[in-house]
């Protein structure tokens, strides 16, 4: 390791793992068994820290950190506990796990855990191994970030791996961009690594225009817009497909593009004109829903079919919205049409060779999800298990809990298992989940911090931070590489999430979880997939940040790069794009249309409750947090304050300034936060930043600012959670 | 000789990474001091708007006014490379003097929150200057917006504009930061997306 002379400290690399899509190279200095500071990979493309990863040593040694196993005394939700043993902790949970299977049978325990510093050794598969040699649980589906963008590219493209590209095209693709559209994505708050504003940049420097398309002026349209269209929240949709009427009425479109790859525009052509249902979606249609100027739609879309090759950066929060799928869905048949597409990731990435080894750990079939039929909204690149009708969507554990096999659920639930998740503060109607988990008769939380979801919990483990244990970034198929070293010994009693998983499995006389530390498994794994990638050994890798890791070449040679389409690059039914999806139309759900269609939102300006609450709440990201996790650390919480954002005539309407305390309300619950009055949100739509700690007073009122106090637990049809559609109304209640 | 520092307006996204940095890097707790800070400059009215952020610490001033007020001689400007030191111990605190805060026109000196708090700012990471490396922001800054090193070779880089926005240059004090400014563009939005005329026909 290199040795730091003048300070006699160590530097240890690891890659940091909060759940923001990044992971940033991260050296941290260490002296004996204590981080002392973090510092950057500084190298010319490394992606360098952002704030919450330099405040990492704040997270390891918060006075708040869980170190030792906790029982809860008090109510649920009080936050009352006590230490106890590993031993005790473990037999409990074995006792009760036991207990529950015995009694209702394995489909009544849930588990979740989240992507808080996930990778390969302590992620989903870690629990997912043990429950199924365990008999099995239910598990969920379906991604909370992008469930929208996932399901329209399965639809559309017949794999999800085509949607990547709709908001992370491959960074080099927006250096040859002339024009980039940024639909809702903010990518200097949401990071997603810290070399995609870099690349913005340069893009920039090299003369690409940037059209920001947002209900937010946000801090990346300060840095990069030549333009911001202030668009509602859940119309994206209508304008994207008003933008195709114009394209298709002044014939902008690629007819090649459209001829070679792609299938249904005709169908696609006659909705846009409404040869069908009267109704042309012209840019004026589009107006009166999404208050963008008819004339805007229109020259954008002008912009975006003749400035090739044009960017279409849709992010995936507009598709987390009720119909976030349609929104994906046109913006997917947008590309097509004026055949930007061919400029992306999909169709000019050469094929990977797969690795064959995976590295993540196996585990036996779920015997809960065996002869369950797939779900009716299943999408064939998804596996049985993933599409399995006895898994129950992500979203709706607390719809599941309350209602049951009598509301319509595989089974009735008893207990869950959140592992480094803060649950109930991160799905839709905090108050509905809260009531929900009161019902359980067991609830485990694997976790750092007492979140509102742990104290709901009967038992809390301790779980280290990734730098207190070891794992490996090892994607399948080649590509990124990395070692994440154990930095120092875990504090207190933590474990890793791996190390509880064999600890339990042992209570419960599951003797084939495996006994490798976690470091001999990281070493296996490099030994295996040595056998079949270029990798360097693993002390190099333990002292380097990222390599690329080649596949090893075969006989013949690898495969040129193709860069021509081949007829059936994509594994619809078609082999093309389909605008028109046969899969989506086989789902036969009127509301999963087989075209890309507008269709309003629940808790629309339309809706009549929308008298009581004249509002639209969206609950975007704020730099600070990563989700909820760096809620609590004290450099980060004196950079931003929680407030809820309100354009200055809502404000004025309702003797608001900025700072007032306000209440924050609708059928769902309160929030009390101080307001930020603002130009840079347009009005009658108000933000308020996903993350914070739901903190209740006596009487449920939130003054921590948690978003989903507000939102509603309901998915849109193919799937997504749905937290950008709500309405609110605000009032001001102090100074 | 006299260092300096450059920063690239445009590109700053008002991430932190530096503040948080620095903060970890010189051990210096949540609170008031913070030795690197970011201004948001917000202007115009809903939906024609101008926003920029501009990282800030101390000028390392050619004529400190912090210096030539302080009455125990706790601030220097070193001789060898123009930067300003605290001496904490010999500092009479916060409560006591303050005259430095007073006197500097760009809230560089920065006090804690605790009782008789002593001067503390940006030494533009001596620490690490002396082995060589640049300082923790430059190299902790995503965008790389930050360059510090001999003012001259900054200015030979990276021209001579002194002035940006939110910061006015003093002839008197002459602090030592160059800029590549942040242009408000309100107004020039209209017309900046080349349109290229219709290539087909109604149909
Ligand atoms: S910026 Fe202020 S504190 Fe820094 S040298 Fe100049 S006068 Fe002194
Ligand atoms: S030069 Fe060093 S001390 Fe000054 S702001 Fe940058 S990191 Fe902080
Ligand atoms: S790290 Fe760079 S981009 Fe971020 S606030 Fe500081 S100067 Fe600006």
């Amino acid at each position: 390791m290199a040795v730091d002379a003048n300070h006699e400290e160590k530097i240890i690399r690891s890659i940091c793992s909060s759940h923001c899509g990044g992971t940033c190279e991260m050296k941290v200095h260490v002296r004996g068994n204590r981080i002392v500071r973090i510092e950057s990979d500084d190298g010319e493309y490394k992606p360098r820290l952002c704030a919450r990863g330099h405040a990492y040593r704040q997270r390891v040694y918060a006075p708040d950190r869980l170190l030792y196993p906790l029982k809860r005394t008090g109510v649920r939700g009080a936050g009352e506990f006590t230490r106890i043993s590993w031993d005790e902790a473990l037999e409990t949970v074995a006792g009760e796990m036991n207990r529950i299977k015995a009694r209702y049978g394995n489909a009544a325990m849930l588990h979740f855990c989240s992507m808080c510093d996930p990778h390969t050794l302590h992620h989903v598969g870690a629990f997912h191994r043990l429950l199924c040699q365990f008999g099995g649980y239910t598990a969920p589906w379906g991604f909370i970030s992008h469930e929208g963008a996932t399901f329209s590219a399965g639809v559309t493209y017949g794999t999800r791996r085509k949607f990547l590209s709709q908001s992370e095209h491959r960074l080099e693709e927006y250096l040859s961009s002339r024009l980039i559209i940024m639909w809702g994505w903010n990518p200097v708050t949401t990071e997603q690594g810290t070399l995609t504003p870099l690349f913005l940049a340069q893009s920039k420097e090299k003369g690409a225009r940037f059209i920001f398309v947002d209900p937010r002026y946000t801090d990346s349209a300060a840095v990069f817009a030549d333009q911001w269209i202030p668009i509602r929240p859940g119309t994206d949709g209508a304008v994207l497909i008003a933008m195709a009427y114009v394209i298709i009425q002044e014939n902008l479109q690629d007819r090649d593009f459209i001829e070679a790859n792609t299938i249904g525009f005709d169908q696609f052509k006659a909705y846009v004109l409404g040869l069908e249902d009267g109704a042309a979606k012209t840019p004026q249609w589009a107006e009166a829903i999404s208050s963008v100027p008819a004339a805007t739609i229109e020259n954008l879309a002008r912009a975006y079919a003749c400035n090739k090759p044009a960017t279409l950066a849709t992010s995936i929060s507009p598709g987390r919205t009720a119909y976030g799928e349609q929104y994906h869905r046109a913006a997917a048949a947008l590309e097509a049409i004026t055949g930007n597409l061919q400029f992306q990731n999909w169709l000019s990435a050469p094929k990977k060779k797969a690795v064959k080894f995976n590295p993540q750990l196996e585990s036996p079939p779920n015997p809960v999800e065996a002869g369950a039929p797939p779900r009716k909204n299943a999408l064939p690149f998804r596996g049985v298990s993933v599409n399995s009708s006895a898994r129950v969507n992500v979203s709706l554990f607390a719809d599941a809990i309350l209602k049951g096999k009598a509301g319509g659920y595989p089974h009735d639930y008893k207990m869950i298992w959140l592992s480094n998740t803060n649950y109930l503060n991160q799905l839709g109607e905090v108050n509905k989940t809260v009531k929900a988990f009161q019902q359980l008769e067991f609830i485990l939380v694997t976790e750092q911090f007492m979140t509102a979801t742990a104290k709901m919990a009967d038992i809390v483990l301790p779980v280290c931070t990734f730098l207190e244990r070891e794992d490996i970034l090892a994607p399948r198929g080649g590509g990124i590489y990395a070692l994440l070293n154990k930095v120092i010994e875990p504090l207190g009693e933590s474990k890793s999430q791996r190390q509880i998983c064999q600890a339990l499995a042992l209570k419960l006389g599951l003797t084939d979880y495996g006994d490798k530390t976690d470091g001999e498994m990281v070493e296996h794994i490099v030994t295996r997939l040595s056998e079949e990638v270029d990798l360097p050994d693993l002390d190099s890798l333990r002292k380097q940040g990222f390599v690329f890791g080649r596949p090893k070449k075969t006989e013949g040679g690898g495969q040129p790069e193709d860069k021509k389409i081949p007829p059936t690059a994509f594994p619809t039914p078609s082999g093309k794009i389909e605008i028109r999806s046969e899969i989506a139309a086989r789902i036969n759900d009127p509301l999963i249309p087989a075209i890309p269609t507008y269709m309003e939102t629940w808790e629309s300006l339309n809706d009549p409750l929308a008298v009581k609450y004249p509002l639209q709440l969206i609950t975007p990201h704020l730099k600070r947090r990563a989700h909820s996790q760096f809620d609590n650390l004290p450099w980060l919480r004196e950079l931003q304050t929680q407030a809820i954002s309100v354009n200055t005539v809502d404000a004025d309407s309702r003797g608001i300034r900025s700072g007032d305390l306000v209440r924050v309300f609708n059928d769902r619950g309160a929030v009390r936060i101080p307001a930020k009055v603002t130009e840079r949100i347009m009005p009658g739509v108000v933000a308020l930043p996903q993350g914070a700690w739901y903190s209740p007073d006596e009487n449920g009122i939130d003054y921590g600012g948690c978003a989903n106090v507000l939102t509603k637990n309901q998915i849109s049809p193919g799937g997504a959670f749905t937290p950008h559609t709500a309405l609110v109304q605000i009032e001001k209640v102090g100074q | 000789m006299q260092y300096g520092m450059y920063i690239n307006e445009n590109r700053c996204m008002g991430c932190f990474a530096c503040v948080v940095a620095c903060k970890d890097w010189h051990d210096v707790p949540a609170g008031p001091a913070s030795w690197m800070r970011v201004k948001t400059i917000e202007k115009g009215k809903y939906p024609d708007l101008f926003v920029a952020f501009l990282p800030v610490t101390c000028n390392h001033c050619l004529h400190p006014a912090c210096v030539a007020v302080c009455p125990v001689e706790a601030i220097s400007k070193r001789p060898e490379d123009g930067i300003v030191t605290v001496d904490r111990e010999a500092c009479l605190g916060k409560d006591q003097c303050g005259l430095c805060l007073q006197a500097c026109p760009y809230d560089a000196p920065q006090f804690g929150e605790e009782a008789d708090a002593r001067m503390q700012k940006c030494d533009w990471c001596l620490d690490r200057l002396t082995e060589g490396k640049k300082p923790i922001c430059v190299i902790s800054c995503p965008m790389q917006v930050i360059d510090i090193g001999p003012l001259d070779e900054l200015r030979a880089q990276y021209g001579d504009v002194r002035e940006t926005e939110s910061f006015t240059y003093s002839e008197e004090l002459a602090p030592s930061v160059l800029f590549k400014p942040k242009r408000d563009e309100r107004n020039l939005a209209i017309g900046k997306i080349e349109v290229t005329p219709r290539v087909g026909t109604e149909g």
